[in-house]
């Protein structure tokens, strides 16, 4: 097995593969796809896809495939998870502080609170779209972050581009994950939830055959901000840091955007939304360690997931 | 005595004349076997059996000493393997927990 390792998306990625040739190759298609698509979709870069579409709101302009595909996928999910994922909540997390990458808050703070304008805040239902002309019209002051389906689509695409090149392989952006295939010298392939209260505590270990895996957790990505604890899960119902009953929500999907999207949405959405929720995905596996710090799974949603294993050291 | 010096001139016969009779055995059991024949087929295709035809080797690159910087010592061809970083091995255990 060949491995790489970059930092990309603020978040530190990993490439796993292994096959007879060309596996040198793969990883480095995969870390040029990987930091191509980073510099077109981050809302950081203000040259970026994504902020020349903020920056033309109430327009209509035309987009690339990619773009035009996740924004399509958004409005999908959006609809599916009753407007829990909402990619619209730009404006609500810049006002709770994330106005800037991580690494600037880290190193410079967060910026002061700002209250909310009077004006309604618009619906993302109301993006239109074009796909036959490829164009895309944001309702005027509606700013869209793709971050977590973006990064979800990256690493899923990343993890198809390694696959031409491998028997098995495996692409993580920060936690994020997806596996194709299985590796030679082992059963499948083993990945280790964190105690978010604790990283350096294990509270679950799987095994998993080809799947994603993605964690949304309150304690990553957080902040000062005015004496406040803000984090960067923005609740599209208050337009606030989700107060949320759980501290992290891992899934284990057939694919990384339903593991992405569900991730947030059953943190998002709380103990009483999740049921809910997960009866629209009768194929996800959840896991959830709760605010006090009590452990919730699904094994009964094992059966749909291909080799799926768990051991609960607790 | 005499009877003792009897039986062993007998046993001296007996064993010479058994040592005669073998050797003319032998010798008429091998001028009437088969003689071996150079070219005949049936000789060709048990050797053909047993040795196998030959493997046709591509030759063997010459050792060329003289290319190598290093001075004195023997020489030790050198292998390129190229990776991005990182070394064969296992599959790592993966985390996620958020980023």
């Amino acid at each position: 097995m060949q491995t790489l390792e970059l930092v990309a998306m603020n978040t530190s990625v990993l490439l796993a593969a292994e096959g007879q040739n060309g596996v040198a190759s793969g990883l480095e298609a995969a870390q040029a796809f990987i930091e191509q698509s980073e510099r077109r979709f981050s809302r950081f870069l203000p040259q970026s896809e994504v902020s020349c579409l903020n920056q033309s709101a109430g327009e209509w302009r035309i987009v690339s495939q990619e773009l035009m595909e996740m924004l399509v996928l958004s409005l999908g999910y959006y609809h599916e998870t009753g407007g829990l994922f909402d990619p619209s909540i730009l404006p609500a997390l810049k006002r709770a502080g994330y106005d800037r990458s991580m690494n600037e808050i880290r190193h410079h703070g967060a910026s002061a609170f700002r209250e909310a304008p009077q004006s309604a805040r618009a619906d993302f239902r109301q993006i239109e779209t074009d796909t036959e002309g490829q164009r895309v019209r944001l309702p005027p002051s509606m700013e869209i972050d793709l971050g977590g389906i973006a990064k979800g689509w990256i690493v899923e695409k990343a993890a198809t581009l390694l696959e031409g090149y491998s028997t098995a392989c495996a692409v993580s952006a920060g936690g994020d994950i997806v596996f194709r295939g299985s590796p030679r010298d082992s059963w499948g392939w083993r990945v280790n939830i964190e105690d978010p209260l604790d990283p350096s505590r294990v509270v679950w270990g799987l095994q998993l055959g080809p799947c994603a895996v993605a964690t949304s957790s309150v304690a990553k990505r957080s902040w000062q901000q005015g004496g406040r604890v803000r984090h960067h899960l923005i609740d599209p119902r208050t337009a606030e840091p989700v107060a949320a009953d759980a501290l992290s929500v891992t899934v284990v999907s057939p694919t990384m955007v339903a593991a992405e999207v569900y991730a947030k949405a059953l943190l998002i959405g709380g103990e009483r939304e999740r049921p809910r929720l997960a009866s629209r995905r009768p194929e996800l596996v959840y896991f959830v360690v709760r605010s006090d710090g009590s452990l919730v799974g699904t094994p009964t949603g094992a059966e749909h997931v291909d080799d799926l294993h768990f051991t609960h050291p607790r | 005595m005499k009877h003792t010096s009897l039986l062993r001139i007998a046993l001296r016969f007996w064993i010479a004349m058994a040592s005669v009779f073998s050797f003319l055995v032998g010798w008429v059991m091998l001028a009437h076997s088969p003689k071996p024949v150079a070219n005949s087929a049936s000789a060709v295709a048990p050797q053909a059996v047993l040795v196998g035809a030959a493997p046709t080797l591509a030759p063997l690159p010459s050792l060329d000493l003289s290319s190598n910087s290093n001075s004195g010592g023997v020489q030790v061809p050198q292998l390129s393997i190229q990776q991005p970083s990182g070394l064969p091995g296992q599959a790592p255990v993966f985390t996620t927990g958020g980023s």
